[in-house]
């Protein structure tokens, strides 16, 4: 039953979605603007991965957590190099869009000097013969980066919810001048949300290397999708950045029944198109005036 | 063998000229934050390509046609996008890009796909092939001036004057009583017909072209020319063509192998305008700034 495949397929492309768009998500909720370089981030973690498993021979959970260490500490880094000054002369949120753009280039050019053009695989888990569940096909990997995926969401989703860290960066992503003026240095968040969001693309590195092959372009693919789920989703809403991505997944995987795959990133630019004009808040971003105000 | 290739230098400088200034049109002097200009100079390649394969039209119409047919474009994004603002908008004019990117690349009974069109005829006018590169440059440099003539008088009349009023306060032109979106969509249909030109000019001097000539690292080329040369400037973007152009050529005086020159090229460029951005963000000549 090709449904129930393209169901399967949609849902782990989803999951990986989904993981690249909390991230952006947290970082766009605190600060803002479109950080593009997001995807790039989650290509040097996936090279990060390769590099210390595959190339070093380190233990597989001591490279992950190499990875993720050292992605959360990029996003820090990129956040006070470039980020902080530009917010500082108070630039608009399309030269921080067009930075980022650069940004992304520069990580990707990076990576394909430093490990070149080649596809790289990790070969942690063996590919092995999918299990066939209800018609459709899939591999115990995906079954982990899906259930992984979902447990991240729910802690991420907890600590959001829950503590007290979680609690001031909403706070501060609802009105960042109003907890200025209760105390909450603001800034210290901005930095906080590139720690966890770029972490966070350490582990959709980690996770896409393992599922698939590994090249140096494949973030800009990456945060495209990333994007249009959390904008579609509602960009300020962790939930609603899921929800999307989701959808994304789905969409697009049931396109290809009539268009070549070839189209999937043009599929999830019109979704994000006609998310644009006729719902820029998205499903579940119901502050619809307040993200006119920040225009 | 020096001259052969500072021909091949000045011609793509000449293309790149025309399709800086025409950004400049739009981004600089009318305010659009538009980030697909690179699908338009793609789509004139693409058109007049498959006219001088498949029709026996002559190169000049075909040249003319390509650039309306690029300009139809440019109304429709202006149309589609004109609700949306800043960011948004910027995203918005991307994603266009990656359209007509994933078009080349999957309608392949009509582009061939990754393979691209190869033998691109060269073009001939009233009979005369323009064969050799040196008159190829002549013939680049007869459009680059026309169309840098055309952008200066249209941007020092009334009209002009008013597109800038525009981007420095459409509410108040609106009051005013001006149709500002008739006259920003015509703002976009004429920078996409200059991108369409150069596009035919490119595709025309190459002789091949594919999907990767128009990708999102020519965006980041064609924007720091712009933002480098300043915004609202034509003087700067044409300095900053050359500049830009000029500056990674330096680096074939080390002989790299090709698997990193390319990526170098694309660091240098991705760092320029990040710096730029964030240390003098009015370019060289710049009267204003982005967004």
């Amino acid at each position: 039953m090709i449904v129930v495949q393209l169901l399967i397929n949609g849902i782990i492309a989803g999951s990986i979605y989904a993981l690249v768009a909390v991230g952006f998500s947290l970082i766009y909720a605190t600060n803002r603007f479109i950080h593009f370089a997001h995807g790039g981030f989650v290509t040097v973690s996936a090279y990060l991965i390769y590099l210390f498993f595959t190339l070093v021979g380190l233990n597989f959970y001591i490279s992950a957590l190499l990875t993720i260490l050292i992605a959360g500490f990029l996003g820090w880094l990129v956040y006070k190099l470039v980020y902080a000054p530009l917010k500082k002369r108070k630039v608009s949120n399309a030269v921080l869009l067009i930075a980022s753009v650069g940004l992304l280039i520069l990580l990707e050019n990076l990576m394909l000097l430093i490990f070149g053009a080649d596809v790289k695989s990790v070969g942690y888990i063996q590919i092995r013969k999918g299990i066939e569940v209800f018609w459709g096909i899939i591999t115990l990997l995906q079954i982990v980066i899906v259930i992984l995926t979902v447990i991240l969401l729910l802690i991420l989703w907890f600590f959001m919810k829950k503590s007290r860290l979680g609690k001031i960066m909403r706070a501060v992503a609802d009105n960042a001048e109003l907890a200025n003026i209760i105390g909450i240095d603001a800034n210290k968040f901005c930095y906080l949300s590139f720690i966890i969001g770029t972490a966070l693309a350490g582990v959709a590195g980690i996770l896409v290397a393992l599922e698939q092959n590994i090249e140096p372009v494949m973030g800009t693919g990456l945060i495209i999708k990333g994007f249009t789920g959390a904008i579609i989703g509602g960009v300020v809403s962790v939930p609603g950045s899921i929800l999307g991505s989701y959808l994304l997944g789905l969409v697009e995987n049931f396109g290809i029944w009539f268009l070549p795959s070839g189209y999937k990133d043009a599929i999830a630019f019109v979704l994000l198109f006609v998310f644009l004009l006729f719902k820029p808040t998205g499903i579940l971003g119901l502050r619809g005036k307040d993200r006119e105000q920040k225009l | 063998m020096i001259e052969v290739y500072l021909i091949h230098l000045l011609i793509i400088i000449g293309i790149y000229i025309i399709l800086a200034t025409s950004l400049n049109l739009a981004l600089g002097y009318t305010g659009l934050l538009n980030l697909g200009h690179i699908a338009f100079f793609g789509i004139g390649a693409y058109v007049s390509t498959l006219l001088s394969i498949n029709t026996s039209l002559p190169f000049l119409l075909i040249f003319i046609m390509a650039g309306l047919f690029t300009s139809i474009f440019g109304y429709l994004l202006m149309v589609a996008t004109n609700k949306l603002k800043g960011d948004y908008l910027a995203l918005a004019t991307l994603g266009f890009n990656f359209v007509i990117y994933s078009l080349f690349l999957n309608w392949t009974s009509l582009t061939r796909g990754p393979l691209g069109i190869p033998d691109i005829p060269k073009p001939s006018i009233f009979g005369l092939i323009i064969q050799s590169n040196l008159s190829y440059l002549i013939f680049v440099a007869i459009v680059c001036c026309l169309s840098i003539g055309f952008l200066y008088f249209l941007l020092k009349s009334p009209y002009g004057i008013l597109l800038q009023a525009i981007r420095d306060n459409e509410l108040t032109c609106k009051v005013l009583g001006k149709n500002t979106f008739k006259m920003k969509w015509q703002a976009m249909a004429t920078s996409a017909f200059f991108a369409g030109i150069a596009g035919v000019l490119y595709a025309h001097y190459i002789t091949f072209i594919d999907p990767s000539s128009f990708s999102l690292y020519e965006i980041i080329l064609i924007l720091t020319i712009v933002l480098v040369g300043g915004l609202a400037t034509l003087k700067g973007s044409i300095l900053a063509t050359v500049i830009i152009l000029i500056i990674p050529e330096i680096l074939r005086f080390f002989a790299l192998p090709s698997s990193i020159l390319g990526p170098a090229h694309q660091i240098i460029y991705a760092l320029i305008l990040i710096l730029i951005l964030m240390y003098r963000p009015k370019g060289l000549f710049g009267k204003v700034d982005l967004g």
